[in-house]
């Protein structure tokens, strides 16, 4: 059940990536409609976050190509947002949970202009937004996981998109964040933004999101939640990998080049 | 002490020339360091420190004299192949980044003593002075030298003022840093070479070597002082403008003396008092902190003996019988009786211990601590009543009144723990 639509968002077309010899996502083919909330689900190792990865041009593609609002992702970065995992930096860095949400109107100020007071209100709301406001001037290894969670959503909220992708943003959060993250979304997409999710709880899955994009190493589904979340394509998503990618997967790192790379 | 006011009047125009060179030299190396230091790069920047010897030595053979345009350019350009060599082995081969780096490190280091020593041998006299490029000396440089290290150091400073916000968030999160369509590939090769530049503008000075340390050190000893960026860069600054000035001093009063040894002595010194006297993360702060800890565990033990014995009905303890119940502590144990007396917790009486009316309060706040925390262990972790003691015994001395009023809610205000005994309460409290 994949449902391609006129006038995406974002529109991957046949992409194919590997990480060093090791292929992870195999002719991905997909469109996105406009002020939806995307879940990405699959299990570990599915490509959840290869793919969004690879959309932001943080991961090269062997083969195929993405593109948001029809045009290159260099033309649009301004509207386009990323989270990272929260694992994927080192909290120690000495900074303010403040100092870390500034970074997000950095790409508007351009090289050697700092940031104001200007800025500074700016991610003062954003901090409030995500509930973090009285935390602004915290080092931010004193912030629990659900805390650096938050202010790296608040750094995205600084960037003022009008779409966002977000590898993980409920990893060690607990359940009444989760909640209030879910409506702020919410009330993101009403307000026309897109905001796309990387998840792993089916359960919690079919309540959020307007539209599941289900993933395991190739595209199993693409749809709205209603008519994706089937427990046929549940048991294709979880239910192990194709063995014979994985199989190939192993013949590729084993031989002395990368036959998928152009 | 003559020496002392000489120096530091600066009424040698050579040895204004001198601090401002070493001076210059130490916050490039600090600033740098501290990017360096906080993207977790040390270890390539003692390759680099170690790869520019070669370099040295064969600006020397091809220009046979010291021409610091020479030896700046052969440094630069064997310091910054390592910082090549090194990323391309390491992403090209299975071989661990550090395994790179050691390797790479001895084999340039080893091939710059195999140059010099030959050059040494040739006897010529312009080349005499070589060694001073391995612990530096900073008595040495002369006008034409700090116009081109000082040019440099300026340059390194002024990029990086130019660059911080974006080496900022280039080094906490890279992949962020590029999904905003900042440069990272080029910031990074910049960065690199910043680095190799750092290095560079010591080697005179300081020493080829013993520049790893002037990059590293002050930002390893600032991180103790500050938990902002902004303050930190300032901290190592400091830290790094008073060992080379220091170095410098020592080298100068004392003949024969190289600068770059007492350098690394000196920001050894305050890295070591940083380790142990910071006011946030030092030694000593954590010291005192587990031993005044350890003090209120005590007199919290002691009130519990007394309210035991007030529980029984008795109106306090003998003071011997209280030294009795921790064995091998007396003066532990005379010291907290001393400091309860104080707070007004307790009162002494012809060798009986009593218990005030605050000294009550307080033993049943630690009590019902105690209590609360076994009935919680025994209700919601189905712990058994007899294995829940140890923990309330280290948990009660740090249980918040927040997380007493929690625990209370979450239990419906009980009124007695898994051993039946009561759990005090407060009469003046709801």
């Amino acid at each position: 059940m994949i449902q391609q639509i006129d006038n995406p968002v974002v529109e991957v077309h046949d992409l194919m990536v590997s990480y060093g010899q090791n292929p992870v996502l195999w002719n991905i083919d997909l469109t996105l409609p406009a002020g939806a909330l995307i879940g990405i689900l699959g299990p570990n190792g599915a490509g959840k976050s290869t793919l969004i990865k690879s959309i932001m041009g943080l991961i090269e593609a062997n083969s195929g190509y993405s593109r948001i609002f029809d045009q290159e992702l260099n033309q649009v970065r301004n509207r386009v947002s990323y989270v990272p995992q929260r694992e994927s930096v080192d909290w120690d860095f000495p900074a303010s949970a403040l100092d870390i949400v500034m970074m997000g109107t950095y790409h508007h100020l351009g090289i050697f202009k700092r940031p104001g007071k200007k800025e500074k209100a700016l991610a003062m709301t954003c901090l409030e937004k995500v509930n973090m406001k009285a935390f602004a001037n915290r080092q931010i290894s004193e912030l629990s996981g659900g805390q650096q969670q938050r202010v790296f959503i608040a750094r995205a909220l600084a960037q003022e998109a009008d779409i966002y992708f977000m590898d993980e943003p409920f990893a060690g959060v607990d359940m009444s964040t989760e909640k209030a993250l879910v409506s702020l979304f919410q009330e993101m997409t009403a307000k026309g933004k897109t905001v796309i999710v990387v998840h792993h709880d089916i359960y919690s899955a079919g309540k959020y999101f307007d539209w599941l994009i289900m993933l395991n190493m190739h595209l199993i589904a693409s749809g709205p939640t209603e008519q994706v979340l089937t427990e046929e394509l549940l048991t294709k998503t979880y239910g192990g990998k194709l063995s014979m990618l994985t199989d190939i997967g192993e013949l590729i790192k084993k031989s002395d080049f990368n036959p998928l790379k152009s | 002490m003559e020496d002392f006011i000489y120096f530091f009047s600066f009424q040698d125009p050579n040895v204004l020339m001198v601090v401002v060179g070493i001076s210059l030299l130490s916050i490039s190396a600090a600033m740098v360091g501290t990017f360096t230091f906080l993207d977790k790069k040390a270890l390539i920047g003692d390759a680099i420190s170690h790869a520019v010897l070669p370099g040295v030595c064969l600006a020397f053979m091809l220009s046979g004299n010291k021409n610091p345009y020479w030896i700046v350019s052969g440094a630069f350009i064997t310091g910054a192949l390592s910082t090549y060599i090194i990323s391309w082995i390491s992403n090209y081969t299975k071989l661990k980044e550090d395994t790179v780096i050691a390797a790479v490190l001895s084999i340039f280091f080893g091939l710059g003593i195999v140059i010099m020593t030959q050059l040494q041998q040739t006897g010529n006299a312009a080349l005499s002075g070589l060694d001073h490029f391995i612990f530096g000396n900073a008595i040495s440089i002369v006008r034409k030298d700090l116009l081109v290290y000082g040019i440099l150091a300026l340059t390194i400073i002024l990029v990086i003022l130019f660059f911080y916000k974006e080496f900022k968030v280039m080094v906490f999160n890279r992949s962020f840093a590029q999904s905003i369509g900042l440069p990272v590939k080029r910031l990074e090769f910049l960065f690199n070479s910043l680095m190799v530049l750092a290095v560079v503008t010591g080697i005179q000075a300081i020493g080829v070597v013993l520049m790893a340390a002037l990059l590293i050190t002050p930002a390893a000893a600032a991180k103790f002082w500050t938990d902002r960026l902004d303050r930190m860069l300032i901290i190592a600054v400091v830290f790094s403008l008073i060992s080379g000035i220091v170095g410098a001093y020592i080298s100068f009063a004392l003949p024969h003396m190289p600068t770059g040894p007492w350098v690394v002595i000196v920001l050894s010194l305050i890295a070591f008092l940083s380790f142990f006297f910071s006011v946030k993360k030092g030694v000593l702060t954590k010291w005192i902190a587990k031993r005044n800890y350890q003090r209120k565990i005590h007199s919290d033990h002691i009130l519990k003996a007394l309210f035991g014995a007030w529980e029984k009905g008795k109106q306090g303890l003998k003071t011997e019988n209280i030294f009795n119940i921790f064995p091998g502590k007396n003066f532990k144990t005379q010291y907290s009786i001393n400091k309860l007396n104080k707070k007004g917790y307790i009162t002494e009486n012809q060798s009986i211990i009593k218990l005030t009316e605050s000294g009550l309060t307080e033993a049943k706040r630690i009590v019902r601590l105690h209590r609360l925390w076994e009935l919680y262990m025994t209700e919601y972790m189905n712990i058994a009543p007899d294995h829940v003691h140890d923990s309330a015994e280290k948990l009660e001395h740090i249980i918040t009144p927040e997380l007493e009023s929690k625990l209370d809610r979450n239990l419906n205000f009980p009124k007695a723990d898994p051993h039946h005994s009561i759990i005090p309460r407060d009469p003046k409290k709801p």
